[in-house]
């Protein structure tokens, strides 16, 4: 199998047959191997790396070749860029049987070993590789070299694979001795400027000058240890490995922290709980609690230190990001060790008073909660305060903040059980919430999929319901109110006439408490307004606007979910509501072109009306209502097809016993009508041109009416046998293609034997409820059914009766 | 609109250098074979991912999907502006576990971190918002000539320090201003 090149200027695209890799391995294999490897190995390399890298099946390099490249990487003369493109070309190749020569045992230079690390630990050899680094850090390194290059490899060793510093004889030693390390890393790292490195020259001073301390971000000269956001204009080495430290502490910590005391024998855990669990400095901690103590105390600085004004301006993002990480890491030691929360409590108290007004640092919200929700009952603290801002301040604020929606959003998932236990105030603020996905549909449908179980009980169902179909009107409500905001507050025109723009709309009597409902924070049921269609054609204009359209196209997966959802708890009065409401809202949609369509409706009635087919006895008023309307055909043409399809399966006494001959017959002569206008031979403007499913539906329905009360019967047969003559006439044949009305004319003329056997029908349009599968097929092979029962009235094929 | 000349190895070296780059066997849960295609096949898909999201965003923004490519600037480009995002894959395809993809969108190009859920974001994006301009000018990502494929050196000199073994580092300002002295970077104003 040949690899292929991709097409560029340099080199066409073409096939790399095995032999032509075999003599450029070769030829590349001689410059490595020559006094000194210049330009031309490294382009060599760098184009059997893109060799390699390009293919999608496993290249196979010459075995010897592989040995060289290993050589040529550990040997310590080798240039650097050729080390690189040799690593990486053997990382391309990873994992890879020809690669068990490497070993970083021998390696000296600790950048090289950061190196060869990297080809190892593609190869799956997490333990070598810890083991060995864990070692070098034991150590003291030669002049010259840093620690620095090193501490990575170890993050990236124990984030993959934790317990393989644990391994081995010594059990808990490695990471004992790293922890110490760590600890002074963190706690005493140089709170002096570095020097610049010497530039010679001829008129290069010689150093007189002493180093100048470390300063803050504001400028102000550091009084306290060296942190990531300390200010010099040259870093020590030891300064380095305090931000190293720091950026991988959370990962230490979540690996490590825990299992402290499995390494101290009885004798020290006795010791260790003597002495008090206050930190003083210079207390013979062991090395756990020691670099959890230093990290805690890290962390208040690092928070201290975000409160400062930096003078640049990216800097303020790092504050930030290093608050975050702070808080979160002091909730990490808090769970390992509790008595550490009493002191973070009233610390992070103080923190959150501090930032709560501030929306830029809204992001660091998020950790503070969560400690709190994780500690609260320990620390007897009433968070309540803290998550009613939380969920009802900030999605109102700040909803357009794409990250925050996010992290919000996740910080929610992640809670859901604690947040819903603990207080009411999650599930009521569900119309904040829905700000997020309104305005950032894209990367959030996802995860409201995921959180809209956690929001629905039967309180919230129906609120939900029309929020859920309300949702692109909410993106442009949120629109609008982002444009008026700085307005002034001038009434919104003349209050007897009609608003001239949205904007003027936002305050305008008329909709200014349409638009207050939709963008309400909290659950309110009862402050619905009468209707918001109103709203909804107001805010036509915006049905185009890219965040509207992209919000639509969220809705179904959500509605379809809510239904799935909602079937496993609603009860009966529940159910009710919903189908009326599914009747009511069906063409009470926002204008959007294809969210109509996307929104299926019709199939969630059918669902509905399947769990539970006595309400189509229950609501025959609404029902009777929507079905006579001959106008919902065109407008809710879905949605009436299933409620007259549901009204043909389910009004039986088979169903509910309440069904009596009455409400039948009320109900057939309703869609007679219905049926009887629709087919008019020389149909009048008025008369809505409607899709042949629904006059399917309508005959398939009448005949199963007709089969359960039989005096019906020859009024359904007459109606059937006219068929013909609507099918045939000019004036249709016009509006409808001929496939349509074959179709039509084959059902009615179905229909129509199936009742010159009444018992037959009877059967056929009224099966005993079906509970097993073998009932559940017989109902699914209906159209079968009369197919047979046509086939066997009309023994010569194609023929039709008159 | 991202180019379609985007190959898997130039994103396998851009796109997810993240503390996932590279996916060794975990006490035998995956073969080396397996191991092996999940090295390629990852950049794939978060490409695609990466690439409709984007273009999901600007057209949400009203901005055209197909910008034009301006003259290379000499110093690292300041990227506060760039649009961006985050977004989560749900595990199994390609990523055994549940990841967060961050993402940056620069002219005709976007770069993404890939990051455990549990990661600090804010560090991952500031760490984005620096590494992409810094690899636009080292590897002249957006002037002519594919050549950028045959200089993984390059990239990996970069991905070594600002994300050394995946690892997100807290650098302030003098920090990076140090780190880019070291690597020969010359500092934006």
């Amino acid at each position: 199998m040949g690899a292929r090149v991709p097409d560029s200027p340099e080199s066409p695209g073409r096939e790399i047959q095995e032999e032509e890799l075999r003599r450029f391995a070769a030829r590349v294999s001689a410059l490595l191997q020559g006094p000194e490897p210049g330009p031309e190995a490294v382009d060599g390399l760098q184009r059997l790396h893109l060799t390699v890298a390009a293919t999608k099946y496993p290249r196979k390099l010459d075995g010897k070749f592989v040995e060289l490249l290993q050589t040529v990487l550990c040997l310590p003369k080798s240039p650097e860029q050729i080390q690189v493109l040799c690593a990486a070309i053997l990382r391309e190749m990873s994992p890879c049987n020809d690669l068990i020569l490497l070993s970083c045992d021998e390696i000296q230079d600790t950048k090289l070993l950061s190196l060869v690390s990297s080809v190892l630990l593609a190869q799956g050899e997490m333990a070598a590789v810890g083991q060995c680094v864990v070692k070098v850090l034991e150590r003291r390194l030669p002049e010259g070299q840093s620690a620095r290059f090193l501490l990575p490899v170890l993050a990236n060793v124990i984030s993959l694979s934790p317990e393989s510093l644990t391994e081995g004889k010594s059990i808990g030693r490695a990471e004992i001795a790293t922890c110490k390390k760590m600890a002074d890393w963190l706690r005493y790292a140089s709170i002096q400027q570095g020097m610049a490195q010497p530039s010679g020259g001829f008129f290069s001073s010689p150093r007189t000058k002493q180093p100048a301390p470390i300063t803050e971000v504001d400028g102000a000269v550091a009084t306290d240890f060296f942190t990531v956001l300390s200010v010099a204009q040259h870093y020590t080495q030891d300064q380095w490995l305090n931000v190293q430290t720091f950026s991988m502490l959370r990962n230490w910590l979540l690996c490590y922290g825990g299992k402290e005391l499995s390494t101290l024998n009885s004798v020290d855990r006795c010791v260790t709980s003597l002495v008090s669990t206050t930190a003083t400095a210079g207390r013979l901690l062991p090395p756990g609690e020691r670099l959890r103590d230093k990290a805690f105390e890290y962390c208040q600085r690092l928070i201290e230190q975000s409160n400062r004004r930096p003078l640049k301006k990216e800097d303020g993002d790092l504050q930030k990001a290093c608050l975050i990480e702070a808080v979160t890491i002091m909730d990490i030691i808090c769970k390992q060790d509790s008595s550490y929360v009493c002191r973070a409590v009233s610390f992070l108290k103080v923190l959150h008073s501090r930032i709560c007004g501030d929306a830029t640092y809204a992001r660091a919200l998020l950790p503070i909660a969560q400690f709190f929700l994780n500690h609260s009952k320990l620390a007897a603290v009433d968070s309540d305060a803290i998550y009613k801002h939380l969920l009802t301040d900030i999605p109102a604020q700040l909803f357009h903040n794409p990250s925050l929606a996010f992290e919000f959003v996740q910080f929610c998932k992640d809670n859901s059980q604690l947040l819903t236990d603990s207080s009411s105030i999650f599930r009521q603020s569900f119309p904040n919430l829905f700000k997020f996905l309104a305005w950032n549909s894209p990367p959030l449908i996802s995860e409201f999929v995921d959180l809209l179980p956690f929001l629905l009980d039967p309180g919230t169902t129906i609120e939900i319901f029309h929020l859920l179909l309300d949702l692109p009107c909410l993106t442009a409500a949120l629109d609008i109110q982002a444009a008026a905001l700085p307005a002034s507050e001038k009434a919104g025109g003349d209050p007897a006439g009609k608003p001239a723009t949205c904007l003027e709309a936002f305050r305008h009597p008329l909709y200014k408490s349409m638009f207050q409902y939709l963008l309400r924070t909290k659950s309110a049921p009862q402050d619905a307004p009468e209707s918001l269609v109103p709203l909804r054609q107001l805010l036509g204009s915006l049905a185009g606007s890219p965040r509207v359209v992209q919000c639509a196209e969220s809705v179904p997966v959500l509605l379809e979910l809510f239904f799935r959802v909602v079937a496993e708890f609603a009860d009966e009065s529940l159910i009710n509501q919903l189908v009326v409401l599914l009747l009511q809202r069906s063409d009470q949609l926002y204008e959007i072109p294809a969210f109509k369509e996307d929104v299926v409706l019709g199939s969630q009635l059918a669902m509905l009306c399947r769990l539970r087919p006595a309400l189509v006895v229950e609501l025959s008023t609404e029902i009777l209502e929507f079905s006579g309307a001959v106008s919902n055909i065109q407008s809710k043409e879905a949605i009436f097809t299933h409620m007259v399809w549901a009204i043909g399966e389910y009004l039986s006494v088979s169903y509910d016993k309440r069904c009596t001959v009455e409400q039948i017959t009320r109900f057939f002569e309703t869609l007679e009508a219905v049926l009887f206008e629709i087919t008019q031979l020389r149909p009048q403007a008025s008369t809505p041109s409607c899709a042949p499913r629904a006059i399917s539906v309508l005959m398939a329905t009448l005949t199963k009416l007709a089969a359960r009360s039989q005096d019906l019967i020859p009024r359904v047969s007459m109606f059937l046998s006219k068929m013909r003559t609507f099918v045939q006439s000019p004036a249709v044949t016009s509006v409808y293609c001929e496939e349509d009305l074959e179709e039509i004319l084959i059902r009615a003329t179905e229909l129509m034997n199936l009742l010159k056997m009444p018992s037959v029908a009877q059967f056929v349009f009224t099966p005993p409820v079906a509970s097993t599968q073998f009932q559940r097929d017989v109902n699914d092979s209906l159209p079968l059914a009369l197919r047979m029962v046509t086939q066997l009235l009309e023994p010569a094929p194609g023929s039709m009766p008159v | 609109m991202p180019p379609h000349s985007w190959d898997p190895p130039f994103l396998g070296m851009l796109g997810l250098a993240g503390p996932q780059d590279t996916v060794p066997p975990t006490e035998g849960s995956l073969s080396l074979d397996e191991v092996g295609s999940l090295n390629t096949r990852v950049p794939l898909f978060s490409s695609r991912q990466v690439a409709s999201q984007c273009q999901l965003l600007q057209s949400s923004l009203g901005r055209p999907s197909s910008p034009q490519l301006p003259q290379l600037p000499d110093e690292p480009l300041s990227l506060q502006d760039a649009p961006g995002g985050l977004f989560q894959m749900p595990p199994g395809d390609p990523f055994p576990e549940r990841v967060t993809v961050v993402w940056l969108s620069v002219l005709a190009l976007a770069f993404a971190l890939v990051c455990e859920p549990q990661e600090n974001l804010s560090l991952a994006e500031i760490t984005l918002r620096r590494l992409a301009p810094r690899l636009l000018l080292s590897l002249r990502l957006l002037g002519p000539g594919a050549d950028v494929l045959l200089r993984p050196d390059a990239a990996d000199g970069l991905l070594d320090r600002l994300l050394p073994h995946g690892q997100m580092l807290f650098l302030n300002e003098h920090f990076l201003q140090a780190m880019d002295r070291e690597l020969g970077i010359k500092a934006s104003r």
